[in-house]
């Protein structure tokens, strides 16, 4: 038979056997799919839950093993079984022929659908790990570090005494305590000429001349580091969002959408600059 | 074709002119026999190698500084780590889901291994090296060498007693290479043992290099056995010498692989639940000058651990100063010897029987003395290597002296072989006489034989 075959470009079959259809293999296919999308969930809710590993450990491995076996039954279901020969040295004739020789028998769609969907719904499953890489974030992002009394410090942890900050100057201070914690950064400016107005909370400006923002851009977070005194702005070099400082820090130009939070400004007994509370707005870029 | 994929490879078609080589792949034919298997399994356990690792990458700090563990681990809770071990420690107790996938990677490791050697058992076994297959016998050996050396590392990154012991004989072995030892040996280290370098280095190694290296070398492998096409068992009424028989790719192989690779993650998986792997609760951290009793590397390097434990000791200075020890003849000579033999042992079975032509049908080792005896022998040897890796313990169970037991090591590991060898090789020729044959030198002849058998 090797003279004959050897000519031939491809795929020969030899034996072939058709599996009638069953009922019984049908409902292997099914069964297994549901029970490896189920088995997925539950490996997803039990990871979810932080149950033990016994718990999705578990779940995984029955849901690998359903589908493996469903993907096996429904395969012998939609093909012949068949054994085939292949020249280990075939032509390299021009062949434009569909790509595979075993054509699949007029089979229910419905076992592939289910297994698809089974497969789908599994492979969804194994991103329950996804969660474990970070903690949640609960209000992290929603709160600073000022609190009633906190003093101003600089970057050097000095406080900073109301008398003491310059004509037109910006200074960046920190909490008390937590200097370099990004999300509570503050521009403290000391505006030239007092006309600070609304909207700005006049309550929170010390002296008619002292006034604090939150110093994280409200558009992409970058830190708010440049003050042009001949209007009083507040500009961002990322991305040229730029703020009223007299005008409760709304934005004129730029992509930004908000204004930059005002911190409740105070002064203790001794005369450094305290917060009166934390910032009311949300800080920094949006996010939810 | 199911229509949504044949929808798909016309639109691809009409692009990149696929339909011709994805029909000759479609149909490539698998012969089907269990043994065929195994390198799949590999190949699957290097793919939850990979996806299980990434996760652990994110976790593991390649560091061995002092930080306090503060999770939830009573163990350690409180107490100073290296800092690799306490990522190590964290991940498997305060991460959720981490000791599944530290599990679930230690195990697919093992198996990985497991099924490299086994594959290969069958390799050499049936004769599948031969020509024109030596070139991807080669890559194999490579592959097995990278698979020891990611084991190795990996068995490393915790940092745990047994990992830093392991650690301390790699850099002997380092150590003990005449002349060049100590300069080899920092550069790997950065220094002497137990430098900081080592494990950032080892973990360079493990997550970047030899995985690169194994996944190409996989990749050569496969296109070669693509190639080629794959070796069969014979079969009556089969030209097997210009003919392969089996499944084609498309539908069965790959239902059937599909399944292999689903159920080999779902017994993994099992696996992860019942067997605590590598716990390393039980083992504590790495502390330079401190071992437990129970120091044994990995199971598929215990045959170079055997041959450290058995080899007499030996020592001496060559003029000018180079130094020649046990350490470097057992650890570093012999596994480099075993490795060459069995790398040129196609040539010389090729030489013995004056061998011609290709090969493409595979033989029971019984049928070629040669083989048979020089598989029982090396295998026979590294079995009893493997055990003598275990004569402290052996030692306990049996209530029989270590020096006794590393003695009986020592005659047995020289004698065994070569009788065992001997014993087989006269077996397979006896068995030979008896059906009136010889070792035929080519295969076309090999299968009038058969046939007419």
């Amino acid at each position: 038979m090797s003279d004959e075959q050897r000519s031939r470009p491809d795929l020969q079959v030899v034996s072939e056997e058709t599996p009638p259809p069953s009922q019984a293999n049908d409902a292997l296919v099914i069964g297994s799919a549901i029970v490896a999308a189920l088995a997925g969930i539950g490996f997803a809710v039990g990871l979810a839950l932080q149950t033990s590993i016994a718990v999705y450990g578990t779940a995984l491995a029955i849901g690998l093993l359903a589908l493996g076996f469903g993907a096996r039954r429904y395969f012998s279901d939609l093909f012949p079984d068949i054994e085939a020969v292949e020249p280990r040295h075939p032509d390299d004739g021009e062949d434009d022929e569909s790509v595979a020789a075993i054509a699949p028998l007029e089979r229910r769609s419905m076992l592939r659908n289910t297994l698809i969907g089974a497969g789908g719904v599994f492979g969804l499953s194994l991103l329950a790990p996804v969660p474990s890489l970070g903690p949640a974030p609960g209000d992290e992002l929603k709160r600073t570090d000022w609190r009633r009394g906190t003093r101003l410090v600089t970057t050097d942890g000095e406080p900073i005494s109301a008398d003491n900050v310059a004509t037109g100057g910006v200074a960046t201070v920190w909490p008390e305590g937590s200097v370099n914690n990004e999300i509570s950064a503050v521009i403290l400016v000391r505006v030239g000429d007092g006309h600070i107005r609304e909207p700005t909370n006049l309550e929170w400006v010390v002296n008619d001349e002292l006034i604090a923002y939150s110093k994280v851009c409200t558009h992409a977070g970058c830190p708010v580091g440049l003050f042009r005194e001949q209007d009083n702005a507040l500009f961002c070099p990322c991305h040229q969002s730029t703020f009223d400082a007299v005008r409760g820090a709304v934005p004129t130009f730029g992509p930004t959408a908000r204004a930059l939070p005002q911190l409740p400004l105070g002064v203790d007994e001794e005369g450094f600059l305290i917060a009166l509370g934390d910032f009311e707005e949300q800080v920094g870029p949006a996010f939810g | 074709m199911t229509p949504l994929f044949g929808k798909l490879l016309d639109e691809l078609d009409a692009r990149l002119h696929v339909r011709r080589d994805a029909r000759r792949t479609a149909n490539k034919v698998f012969p089907s026999n269990w043994s065929f298997l195994l390198g799949e399994v590999a190949v699957f356990s290097l793919v939850i190698l990979v996806l299980t690792g990434i996760f652990l990458t994110f976790f593991y700090r390649p560091n061995v500084e002092m930080i306090t563990y503060t999770g939830s681990n009573p163990v350690f809770a409180g107490r100073s780590l290296p800092a690799a071990f306490e990522s190590i420690v964290r991940l498997s107790s305060d991460v959720n889901g981490g000791l599944l996938f530290r599990r679930l990677h230690r195990g697919a490791s093992h198996l990985f291994i497991a099924t490299i050697v086994l594959h290969m058992l069958r390799i050499m076994l049936t004769g599948a090296f031969r020509k024109p297959r030596e070139l991807n016998y080669f890559v194999g050996i490579g592959l097995l060498t990278l698979a020891f050396g990611a084991g190795f590392t990996g068995y490393s990154l915790p940092y745990d007693s047994l990992a830093g012991t392991g650690i301390r004989i790699a850099y002997t072995e380092l150590l003990s290479l005449p002349l060049i030892g100590d300069r080899v040996a920092f550069w790997i280290f950065g220094g002497a043992f137990p430098t900081g370098d080592v494990i950032p280095r080892f973990f360079v190694l493990h997550v970047m290099v030899l995985p690169a290296a194994i996944i190409a070398t996989v990749g050569l492998h496969l296109f070669m056995v693509y190639r080629q096409k794959h070796t069969q068992f014979p079969r009556l009424g089969v030209d097997g010498h210009n003919l392969v028989l089996g499944k084609p790719l498309w539908p069965l192989q790959f239902a059937e692989s599909t399944t292999l690779f689903l159920w080999t993650g779902g017994l993994l998986a099992a696996a992860a639940v019942l067997i605590p792997w590598s716990d390393v609760s039980l083992l504590g951290p790495y502390i330079p000058g401190e071992v437990g009793n129970n120091a044994q590397p990995d199971w598929f390097l215990f045959w170079l651990e055997g041959a450290l434990r058995i080899f007499p000791p030996l020592e001496f200075t060559i003029p000018p100063g180079i130094v020649i020890s046990g350490p470097f003849v057992a650890g570093v000579v012999l596994p480099g010897l075993i490795f060459t033999f069995l790398a040129l042992y196609p040539f010389l079975e090729k030489r013995v029987y004056d061998l011609s032509g290709e090969w493409h049908v595979l033989q029971n080792p019984l049928e070629i003395p040669l083989r048979a005896g020089v598989m029982l022998g090396v295998f026979s040897g590294l079995l009893i290597l493997s055990a003598a890796a275990t004569n402290d313990i052996l030692s306990r169970m049996l209530g029989i002296p270590i020096e006794m037991i590393t003695w009986i090591a020592r005659v047995a590991v020289i004698v065994v072989p070569v009788v065992l060898g001997l014993w087989i090789a006269r077996y397979s020729r006896k068995r030979l006489r008896r059906r009136g044959l010889d070792v035929p030198s080519s295969e076309v002849d090999g299968q009038e034989r058969y046939i007419a058998a």
